[in-house]
């Protein structure tokens, strides 16, 4: 009986250990996107500046770059020049959309009036977008191939390395 | 003259920029289909959307449901889950829309399958072995007492017997 007791003792602590030193390297705040290889989610958004709405679905036929960011999120100002660089270097070939949630359209304005842009920036209404995409925390970057399916999603903010080699996968699937 | 007056006015729709379509947020019913339960309001929509949300993870806090966390991540997500409820959503089919959009991350009570399975069957295991532990301890036969040595075996202890009028 005691062997029994032990040798299950010690495949239940092996077993708890294995599961719990797994997660121990990840990041809490990490969420694994259900929505890679999938369609994404259609949505249709005012843009700021213009107030004209954008359609997700006027793009395809172009891989997209999804950018969910905010003006009180303080990595979106690091990475907000290397979407607008890479949008004017990729215009015509990629198409780059912002999506702006949590945040007042006047103070959007101000951002894109002190810090340029190259691609339409659009608000979310009550997060519902953004709900949809499973954005846990912004900056969050998805991109898409040119048939609308989520290829990639990078989190946090992006570097040209990042930004390129995703939107070579999208090009290519 | 009225040739004129009908080309002016189609031109001049024509130079209004058209801003008439529609803003169209994701909706759940393009991912779990249409509600499958009866719509609810009043007391019982509160408290349906505390239940639900209470099953919800917040993606930006630590381990606290949509329910509890006040971050307006959570409070947009709440408002999401009470207008599903409204329409009619199903406990099921809000959960599954959710999890669509952030894996079962999102669900505070994980689901029995692939490696969740051991969350639900480890502590079973542990509490049957720890029962098992306490029981084989109680059962335990009582230390046997050393068996009488016959003076046979130890003439030293026969003599002593002897000695003192005892016998085994």
């Amino acid at each position: 009986m005691n062997r029994v007791v032990l040798i299950a003792g010690i495949l239940i602590t092996v077993a708890l250990v294995v599961i719990l030193s797994a997660g121990l390297g990840k990041d809490p705040q990490h969420i694994e996107s259900p929505l890679i290889g999938k369609q994404a989610p259609d949505f249709a958004l005012k843009a700021v500046g213009t107030g004209e709405t954008i359609d997700l679905t006027q793009f395809r036929g172009k891989p997209l770059v999804v950018n969910f960011w905010a003006t009180w999120c303080r990595p979106c100002y690091e990475e907000h020049p290397v979407l607008v660089s890479n949008a004017q270097m990729m215009q015509g070939q990629v198409q780059f959309l912002g999506v702006v949630f949590q945040d007042k359209e006047e103070k959007i304005q101000q951002f894109l009036n002190e810090r340029g842009t190259a691609y339409p920036t659009l608000v979310d209404q009550a997060g519902k977008t953004a709900i949809a995409y499973g954005v846990g925390g912004v900056p969050e970057t998805f991109f898409l191939n040119k048939d609308g399916k989520v290829v990639a999603k990078f989190e946090g903010p992006i570097d040209p390395e990042s930004l390129q080699q995703n939107v070579r996968k999208a090009m290519a699937q | 003259m009225k040739r004129l007056i009908l080309l002016l006015v189609a031109q001049t729709l024509l130079s209004v920029p058209v801003f008439s379509q529609e803003v169209k947020v994701p909706d759940a019913e393009q991912f779990v289909g249409k509600p499958q339960g009866q719509p609810v309001s009043g007391a019982l929509l509160d408290q349906r959307t505390n239940e639900i949300g209470g099953l919800l993870r917040c993606p930006v806090c630590q381990g606290m449901s949509i329910a509890d966390s006040p971050s307006e991540m959570a409070v947009n997500m709440k408002h999401q889950v009470r207008e599903l409820i409204a329409r009619g959503y199903t406990q099921e089919q809000i959960l599954r829309y959710f999890e669509r959009s952030y894996g079962q991350f999102v669900l505070l009570k994980p689901k029995f399958q692939g490696v969740n399975t051991l969350v639900w069957i480890l502590p079973i295991l542990a509490l049957i072995l720890g029962a098992a532990v306490i029981f084989s301890f109680m059962n335990r036969h009582p230390v046997d007492e050393p068996p009488a040595t016959t003076a046979d075996e130890d003439p030293y202890l026969a003599e002593v017997r002897k000695l003192t009028g005892k016998q085994s």
